[in-house]
């Protein structure tokens, strides 16, 4: 579904990723961990599209296509989701406007018919209250005013109903207490399919207790070190990133 | 060859003011004292502050002739749908009566023009009176000398109009056409008036337009007023706004400048009695090649009174906004609490928007804020947007309309609220449309 060869980035003179190759396939979910500083969220943004990151050097190739000659939106309606690690406050452009609208657009995309405005409440309430959130939401304004965790479930709720093929959460563990992160994580397991594909940026193991990855990625100096399976993010909880980082560049 | 020496524009006007005089009402020496008012102030030059940002050469190239009534009574007019459940309608100034629909008004609200006979000569010196200074003193003393039906809408005391009087005023008929709309509105103690200016005129033609509203609210009376200005795009409007409100009493003015290709509004409010309130919102669309110039004035000459300017302007391609709102806080009104915003956003590179906000404050007990901001769309909201699947085109319009929304929503008048709100729409669609 995704592949990514070679892959180099910087924000203006800065190189941020510096070779990165990663291979994901439909129904798998992946990992990517990694210290501060290490090009996670480049990553992310990379693959949504944000203005201000130059690929410099290598492909992503998402379902056959070249992903990086798409515009954002294009990107999305083609299944490419991404949930943001700070979600920016739009106020005055209304929640619901915003899910209905993005919902329309994908679903175009798709083939299938624009929602009525009934259609659409029955489908955003229901996903509302897999997200246990509170139907005053859709008349505020995108995330105007709302709490780090209510954005974050906020982002999960677009998610969720958009469905993607490929869902990129960036850091969406942050910030959320354990009643939260749990609401979140179940939102994002309801979308685990053989169809799509999830990749998780990640700081801490936390969030794989709830969403158990396929594949862990250690993300360090704009290159994956090392992957494994769901038992390398443990050793990382034990043992930090330096080992990791030690034993690459002796290698 | 030389060129012919060009007529100074004041004796084009004299000329204008000759032909139109025997037709005029209402006291010949008011008439005269106002042109010569005019005649001693000119057009603005270049070096003048209040004109800083805008150039009025181009209206000064141009040759207008006053309406005359048999044209202006006989002109075909499409009137817009209505905003009120009274209306009256003025072509070129002219009070079309025909047209208009006054029959709805409650009692203890007159409507009469210096056409019909007034009390006495004071009332008809005191409609065409023009406000001292300001930029627009040259213009509203044009109008005084000028304009053929001078309105005066009274409410009497204790009177509430809540019904909102949908005031017409359009410009109509041939190019090159000048007309000078009057409205004088004088609030009793304890009434209340809602009252709609709209202006608009024919897309294809050039008009000059000089307008005069001048309000006085008598001790807490109460002024619901809504401006709307869609006047053609290729004529010139300029007005001047004079509101007094005496102690308690209250303003609200919502205003959407949207038309012309080139207007100045002077918007003068004084709070002259105790706990006066005045609050002033509005948004100004300078899109195509338009030049829209808003000036507000506030004075707090009492105790405990208030105001607010909450102004937001958007302009794109060569369109040009100015936004100067100034607020004294007098000697002695102290309590008194002022506050000025003006946000604006500029769409497309070309386009500029010059604001400036000014605050005096000759008490010492007083709260006052102002700020003004003038900057592009947040491309982290854009992105954020686009993320989601809308397009340039659909994020732009929503996040200019989310911009828009604060002034909007204070619009407390359904059917103006949303024919603003579909004019935005549609001048959204015609820029998106535009950009590649």
């Amino acid at each position: 579904m995704l592949s990514i060869r070679d892959l180099h980035a910087r924000i203006g003179a800065r190189e941020i990723l510096r070779g990165l190759n990663l291979e994901v396939k439909a129904g798998e979910v992946h990992a990517i961990m990694g210290p501060n500083g290490s090009g996670k969220s480049t990553l992310a943004s990379v693959l949504a599209g944000r203005e201000g990151y130059e690929v410099t050097q290598g492909t992503v190739t998402y379902q056959g296509h070249d992903l990086l000659a798409l515009p954002p939106e294009e990107r999305a309606r083609a299944g490419v989701f991404l949930a943001f690690q700070y979600p920016v406050e739009i106020p005055g452009v209304n929640n619901a406007y915003l899910l209905k609208a993005a919902l329309n657009a994908v679903r175009k995309q798709r083939g299938e018919g624009e929602l009525d405005a009934f259609e659409f409440l029955a489908l955003v309430r229901d996903k509302m209250k897999l997200m246990q959130m509170d139907e005053s939401f859709l008349s505020r304004g995108v995330n105007e005013g709302f709490s780090g965790g209510e954005k974050k479930r906020n982002e999960i709720l677009q998610m969720a109903l958009l469905e993607p093929m490929l869902a990129l959460l960036d850091e969406t563990d942050s910030g959320l207490d354990i009643d939260a992160l749990r609401v979140v994580s179940n939102g994002v397991n309801s979308l685990r399919s053989p169809e799509r594909a999830i990749v998780l940026v990640t700081h801490y193991q936390r969030l794989l207790d709830y969403i158990e990855p396929d594949f862990v990625h250690v993300l360090s100096g704009g290159r994956i070190l090392r992957s494994g399976d769901k038992s390398l993010a443990l050793e990382l909880e034990r043992r930090g990133y330096d080992w990791v980082k030690q034993e690459a560049s002796a290698a | 060859m030389s060129e012919p020496a060009r007529l100074p524009v004041t004796t084009q006007y004299r000329e204008a003011f000759d032909a139109v005089r025997p037709s005029l009402r209402g006291p010949e020496t008011r008439r005269a004292s106002a042109f010569a008012r005019f005649a001693e102030l000119g057009f603005p030059g270049a070096r003048e502050e209040s004109w800083k940002y805008t150039n009025l050469r181009r209206l000064e190239s141009r040759r207008f002739a006053p309406a005359a009534r048999e044209d202006a009574l006989r002109a075909t007019v499409s009137l817009p749908a209505a905003l009120g459940e009274h209306r009256i309608v003025l072509v070129n100034g002219h009070l079309r009566d025909d047209l208009s629909r006054i029959a709805s008004l409650p009692q203890g609200v007159r409507v009469r023009t210096l056409a019909e006979p007034l009390a006495d000569d004071a009332v008809a010196a005191a409609v065409l009176r023009w406000p001292a200074g300001g930029g627009t003193e040259r213009f509203a003393a044009l109008n005084a000398a000028m304009s053929p039906d001078p309105l005066l809408i009274e409410v009497d005391a204790g009177v509430r109009c809540a019904g909102a009087l949908h005031l017409v005023i359009v410009a109509a008929g041939a190019a090159g056409t000048m007309s000078y709309p009057r409205v004088t509105v004088r609030l009793a103690a304890g009434s209340l008036a809602r009252l709609v200016l709209h202006y608009l005129g024919d897309e294809t033609a050039e008009h000059f337009v000089a307008a005069v509203v001048d309000a006085d609210l008598a001790d807490g009376a109460e002024l619901h007023a809504y401006r709307l200005q869609a006047a053609g795009s290729r004529s010139f409007h300029i007005e001047r706004i004079e509101v007094s409100a005496g102690a308690g009493a209250r303003v609200a003015l919502r205003d959407a400048q949207l038309g012309a290709a080139l207007a100045r509004l002077d918007l003068n409010v004084t709070l002259a009695g105790r706990a006066a309130e005045a609050e002033l919102t509005g948004l100004f669309i300078a899109d195509g090649s338009r030049h829209l110039d808003t000036h507000v004035h506030v004075a707090h000459r009492a105790v405990e009174t208030r105001s607010l300017q909450d102004y937001r302007g958007v302009a794109a391609n060569r369109g040009r906004a100015v936004f100067n709102g100034k607020t004294v806080v007098h000697e002695g009104a102290q309590k008194s609490n002022a506050r000025q915003s003006s946000r604006n956003l500029l769409l497309t590179p070309g386009a500029e928007i010059d604001t400036k906000p000014e605050l005096e404050i000759y008490a010492d007990d007083v709260q006052c804020s102002h700020g003004a901001t003038t900057g592009q769309l947040d491309p982290a909201a854009m992105f954020y947007l686009r993320s989601r699947g809308l397009s340039e085109s659909e994020a732009r319009s929503a996040l200019t309309r989310a911009f828009a929304g604060t002034v909007l929503s204070r619009i407390d008048l359904a059917p103006l609220a949303s024919l603003v709100h579909d004019e935005l729409d549609g001048r959204l669609v015609r820029l998106l449309e535009q950009q590649p």
